[in-house]
């Protein structure tokens, strides 16, 4: 049973240039239990996304549209105020990126992951702050910590507070917007440990958004790559890994350096595409080093190359 | 926590600027000859009274010179002014630091009394009373309109408010006062009665029951109040409306709202409070203007309180009256940042040293 | 690095609060430039601070604009004078030379004085004596007032010259003695009114002179022209005045009116414009310069020098500054430059601990490591790397501190404790105030120093907020 399907979603930001289109068309679903990873470039709209599924808009929205269904709901639909009571935390919850500042710096640690408990279901404090230290037990926090104040919290342990805080209404989906590209090596590696674990014992969907294909590999169930406000290619994770079909893909992949062997990681030339004017044709094309001449006038649609795989690339379909 | 500590390296730091304040003042009226001059003239002045009631008892021209000669080095033992400043004023300090205060010089207290203490205590209540009232209404002010335009920003009243901040920035207070005296008591006249007095604290002569006196207080007050309201709220709207709309930036504001919290809990619990810790501090930076804009003002509405006597005593060179209210002056400003100071650490936990 | 300079340029040239505050501030510039260059530099004590140079003046009189929004208007103020008798003839042994002025009365008041002013009299043998008529325009005559020069004294030899140095000058309607008795017999004979010159003394000269008797027995003014005449009867043909004055006071005077001293406002005023201009300047840029390398000093090599810097920026901050200020003043007396420095000294903490702050960051920035790795000397990275950085920011504080400089002498001035050399805006405010200018509602005095002391603090506020998006990129228009 599909817990989270997204079609057509649409964001475009006003600016004084003209509309950017952060995320144009996007498309993809998402199993109970399955972990999604949204790779890309900084700009390609993945954060955005997020931002378009938990209806998190900022004020200069020029254009939202598309279907967000939830067990078969579009909530995208909802007005705010009933997804701000239903949807939000509820049953969607985010862990952003930088923990460093997504903790009030006046309030307790303890009380920030339990606040959800006393606004949305009207618990009692000392209660809340019980369950707080349950969950800070399970990020791998001691319990006393929920005492602090997030200064007094190294940026692994924010990290972890923030999680914490994403459980504590127990959703059926947390997004993670780059969870541990503020943090020392050493501790994403325990952070990575600790979301498996979770994964395991919660069972819980999880949208794992990186630059970093490698790390999503870890975690990831599904891999998207996205390019330029759109999936560029959606598959199982090995098999994006092992047998990327979008030269974008490729390209990051290529990138990554390799403990061993004498490859040189590669770079991918040209500019990030420009997201208020972007290119009629596949936009990948002025970087492709497979583009031919027709790739320019016409956007691929996504085409099924394995079972489940899908790329949005002229090179696997027919131009006419 | 480290709470304690916190406080008592402020106290020691405010303690320092009241001594040195207090050190700067003394040295200043000592080191420049004013204190000897003063203190002269002072001995002259009674010499003289007293020569000439002794001119009438002791006729032998001699003995009235010797007679007066003793009484002059007897004054001049008594003023200090064998000793070198220096020596002097060391005395009076420590006299004063234990407020213990003398006595004027010049000036007197309403009730007719020459001790500092009294003439200070009398006046000290007024400047308060006034202070106070102007403060808390400029920060109930600063919070509404400050919050109001900086969830607004670009609107019509952001924009009139950034332009009100601006031209009360470039306003000089007293000028402003005069300007309303202008206008509301000479102007403003219905019934040929003007619609706010010319200044004072009551009318001249007074009313009798105390409701009458303090309602009369109240229409005195009216003015002065006006005055530091306009002049000096408009920074601390703008202040306020820039930490606001900083705070309301962050992320912890977004992850509050993606929390599902209600748009009014994050306003208060996020944004506002988030903010207190900056806007306190801008509140104690400009402590200092407020007793500027005490003195200021107190001059131009004829307001009985010390910004007023402190003038008044500098005109007559009353020396001890200086120095005593120098110091009481930066007594209150350091009583005050210290409550302030207080208040801060109690609302940023991020100062308390570990 | 140029290029950089053009682009910050441009970004504050972009907003329209710059170009206004740019504009405001050539107009200063230019009043300054215009007054320095056309008053002399003691102005003040030679003449601002010198009664006797305004004595011809009205008091406090409303600025002459205003008669454009008056039905009913006010008179100006007019001087009449003339060097050369109108007619001169010989009677009865004496030279009788007539200088005589025009003045018309077109409005429907009353001249406030009328004084007389004579200058330059030579005689050769005895005193000349002078008698004053007044011809109204209904053509009656006014015998008002007689005088006698004065006689030579033993040795001196003639042509006897008096009022050469000093004019002599009688306030005729002000005159107690000889006025009302002349006046007293010109209502008798004019008009058959019985008035005793005390009674003339209070219905007042003007009146009588220049009205008509209502009926309801009280005087209107009577417009037309007045001839006034001084008969010079003198014992030679060559006894003169040199030059004869009539003033008549009018209610209105000049473009800014007159205090109470009958100084004309306009000058005083004029002087305010370089005053705040030098102080504003001096006092920002001295206490920037000390606060910025301070800062930018503590900041970059830190430790026990920095510790230093910060305890006695932290005290001189805490300190309360107006009461302070006014007691310095007072003592080491009220002259611009101790003004100056007092601002100064007061002015630098605030600046040193922010720049210090700023400096910490970009201490720590990459490039400057890399800097120091390279081999580069402490004081190339602090010219090259970290000052560009803090520039535009010390700039615009500079620029900021301008308006309170000129509010804080405008404040000291007020109290008395500014400089009493030259006039300053707090100073004629000062004046009017202790004059009681508020309680009497003259707006002319007390409106337009105040709004030039906005004026000129505004300037430089409306700068610092043009300034603001080159410091602070975050604002910045073009991206």
């Amino acid at each position: 049973m599909k817990l989270l399907e997204v079609e057509g979603l649409k964001l475009y930001y006003k600016t004084l240039r003209g509309p950017v289109k952060a995320v144009d068309n996007v498309e993809f679903t998402l199993e109970k239990g399955e972990t999604l990873g949204a790779v890309g470039e900084s700009g390609c709209g993945k954060s955005s996304t997020a931002i378009a599924i938990m209806k998190l808009l900022p004020t200069n929205v020029e254009q939202y549209e598309g279907k967000v269904l939830l067990d078969g709901m579009n909530v995208r639909e909802f007005n705010e105020g009933e997804f701000r009571r239903k949807i939000r935390w509820k049953r969607i919850s985010m862990v952003f990126q930088g923990a460093m500042n997504s903790l009030n710096p006046v309030l307790k640690a303890g009380f920030q992951v339990a606040e959800p408990l006393i606004v949305h279901q009207s618990m009692n404090k000392k209660e809340a702050i019980k369950k707080a230290k349950e969950l800070f037990k399970l990020v791998g926090l001691p319990p006393d910590f929920t005492e602090r104040y997030p200064h007094e919290l190294s940026g692994g342990m924010k990290q972890r507070v923030a999680i914490a805080m994403a459980l504590v209404l127990n959703p059926e989906l947390i997004i993670l917007d780059e969870p541990t590209s503020a943090i020392d090596v050493s501790i994403q590696a325990q952070i990575m440990n600790l979301l498996k674990r979770l994964k395991k014992e919660l069972d819980i969907s999880m949208m794992f958004i990186t630059h970093d294909i490698a790390l999503a590999s870890d975690i990831c169930d599904k891999i998207g790559v996205m390019y330029a406000g759109q999936i560029v290619e959606l598959g199982p994770s090995e098999n994006v890994l092992l047998n990327p079909k979008h030269p974008y893909t490729q390209k990051l992949i290529a990138s990554v350096p390799l403990l061993r062997g004498d490859r040189t990681p590669e770079f991918i030339p040209g500019a990030p595409p420009d997201l208020v004017e972007p290119f009629k044709g596949c936009r990948f094309y002025p970087r492709c080093p497979y583009g031919k001449d027709e790739f320019e006038e016409k956007e691929p649609p996504l085409i099924e190359v394995e079972k489940n795989h899908f790329v949005k690339c002229w090179l696997y379909g027919d131009v006419k | 926590m480290g709470l304690g500590k916190t406080l008592t390296v402020r106290a020691i730091s405010l303690l320092f600027v009241l001594f040195f304040v207090l050190f700067l003042t003394v040295v200043v009226i000592g080191a420049t000859g004013m204190s000897d001059r003063i203190l002269n003239s002072m001995v002259k002045d009674r010499v003289r009274g007293i020569t000439q009631e002794l001119a009438t008892q002791i006729t032998d021209p001699e003995k009235l010179k010797e007679a007066i000669e003793a009484i002059e080095q007897d004054l001049i033992v008594a003023y200090g002014l064998d000793k070198p400043w220096y020596v002097r004023m060391p005395n009076m300090v420590w006299r004063i630091l234990s407020l213990d205060l003398g006595n004027a010089r010049t000036v007197m207290s309403f009730a007719g009394s020459n001790r500092v203490s009294n003439i200070i205590l009398e006046r000290m209540p007024n400047t308060i009373f006034l202070m106070v009232t102007v403060l808390i209404i400029n920060f109930v002010i600063s919070i509404i309109i400050g919050v109001k335009v900086a969830t607004k920003p670009g609107s019509l009243l952001d924009r009139a408010t950034s332009l009100y901040s601006a031209v009360s920035y470039a306003l000089p207070t007293w000028w402003l006062g005069m300007l309303m005296i202008l206008t509301f008591s000479f102007y403003i006249r219905p019934n040929n009665q003007p619609l706010f007095p010319f200044g004072g604290m009551y009318s001249a002569p007074p009313p009798t029951d105390p409701l009458g006196r303090f309602l009369d207080m109240l229409w005195h007050l009216g003015l002065p109040v006006m005055t530091l309201v306009i002049a000096l709220s408009g920074s601390w709207i703008y202040i306020t409306r820039s930490i606001v709309i900083t705070t309301a930036q962050e992320d912890f504001v977004t992850t509050a709202r993606a929390k599902g919290l209600p748009e009014r809990l994050v306003l208060w619990r996020y944004i506002i409070r988030a903010a207190a810790p900056p806007i306190l501090t801008n509140l104690i930076l400009s402590l200092a203007f407020y007793l500027g804009g005490a003195i200021l003002t107190e001059t131009v509405f004829n307001w009985p309180g010390m910004g007023l006597l402190y003038l008044q005593a500098i005109m007559s060179v009353d020396e001890v009256l200086i120095l005593a209210l120098t110091y009481v002056f930066t007594l209150i400003y350091v009583i005050a940042r210290f409550i302030l100071e207080v208040l801060y650490v109690i609302v940023d936990p991020r100062v308390r040293y570990k | 690095m140029s290029s950089y300079l053009r682009e910050s340029l441009s970004e504050f040239w972009a907003s329209k609060i710059s170009k206004l505050g740019v504009i405001f501030l050539l107009i200063v510039v230019a009043v300054s430039v215009y007054t320095i260059a056309t008053f002399p530099l003691d102005y003040g004590t030679r003449y601002w601070n010198n009664p006797r140079y305004w004595v011809d003046n009205p008091k406090a009189a409303e600025p002459q604009w205003i008669n454009y929004f008056l039905g009913d208007k006010k008179l100006g103020h007019t001087v009449l004078s003339t060097n050369m008798p109108i007619k001169a003839y010989l009677s009865g042994g004496y030279y009788l030379k007539f200088y005589s002025v025009s003045y018309d009365l077109t409005v429907n008041q009353f001249p406030t004085f009328i004084n007389l002013k004579l200058e330059d009299v030579k005689y050769h043998t005895r005193a000349p004596s002078a008698t004053i008529f007044i011809t109204r325009p209904d053509n009656k005559t006014i015998e008002l007032y007689t005088l006698t020069i004065e006689s030579p004294v033993p040795n001196e030899v003639p042509p006897y010259i008096r009022y050469s140095d000093e004019p002599k000058r009688i306030l005729l309607s002000g005159e107690q003695y000889v006025v009302p008795l002349r006046l007293s017999n010109y209502l008798l004979q004019e008009y058959n009114l019985s008035r005793t010159p005390s009674e003339v003394i209070e219905i007042g000269y003007k009146k009588i002179i220049f009205g008509e008797i209502t009926e309801e027995d009280d005087f209107q003014p009577l417009k037309g022209t007045y001839i006034f005449n001084l008969v010079l009867k003198a014992r030679q043909g060559g006894d003169l005045i040199g030059k004869t004055t009539f003033i008549i006071g009018g209610q209105v005077y000049g473009l800014m009116g007159t205090d109470t001293l009958g100084r004309d406002l306009s000058q005083g005023l004029l002087f305010g414009f370089p005053v705040a201009l030098l102080i504003g300047f001096a006092a920002s840029f001295i206490t920037t310069a000390i606060g910025a390398s301070l800062g930018v000093t503590g900041g970059y090599i830190g430790g026990r020098v920095d510790n230093v810097i910060q305890r006695v920026s932290d005290v001189a901050n805490n300190l309360p500054q107006l009461p302070l200020l006014i007691f310095l003043t007072f003592v080491f007396g009220g002259k611009l430059w101790v003004i100056l420095v007092v601002l100064i000294a007061f002015g630098w903490p605030s600046l040193v601990i922010v720049v210090r702050s700023m400096i910490l960051q970009v201490k720590s920035a990459s490039f400057v490591e890399a800097s120091v790795s390279v081999g580069a000397s402490k004081w190339r990275i602090m010219a090259r790397h970290i000052f560009p950085q803090v520039a535009p920011y010390i700039l615009s504080q500079m620029i900021f501190f301008t308006p309170s400089a000129i509010l804080s002498e405008a404040a000291l001035s007020f109290l008395g404790l500014g400089d009493p050399s030259i006039p300053t805006w707090g100073q004629i405010l000062e004046y009017g105030f202790d004059h009681g200018a508020v309680y009497l509602g003259y707006w002319w005095w007390i409106l337009p120093p105040g709004l030039l002391i906005v004026f000129s603090a505004v300037t430089f506020v409306l700068i610092a907020l043009g300034l603001e998006p080159v410091v602070n990129p975050r604002l910045r228009r073009r991206r």
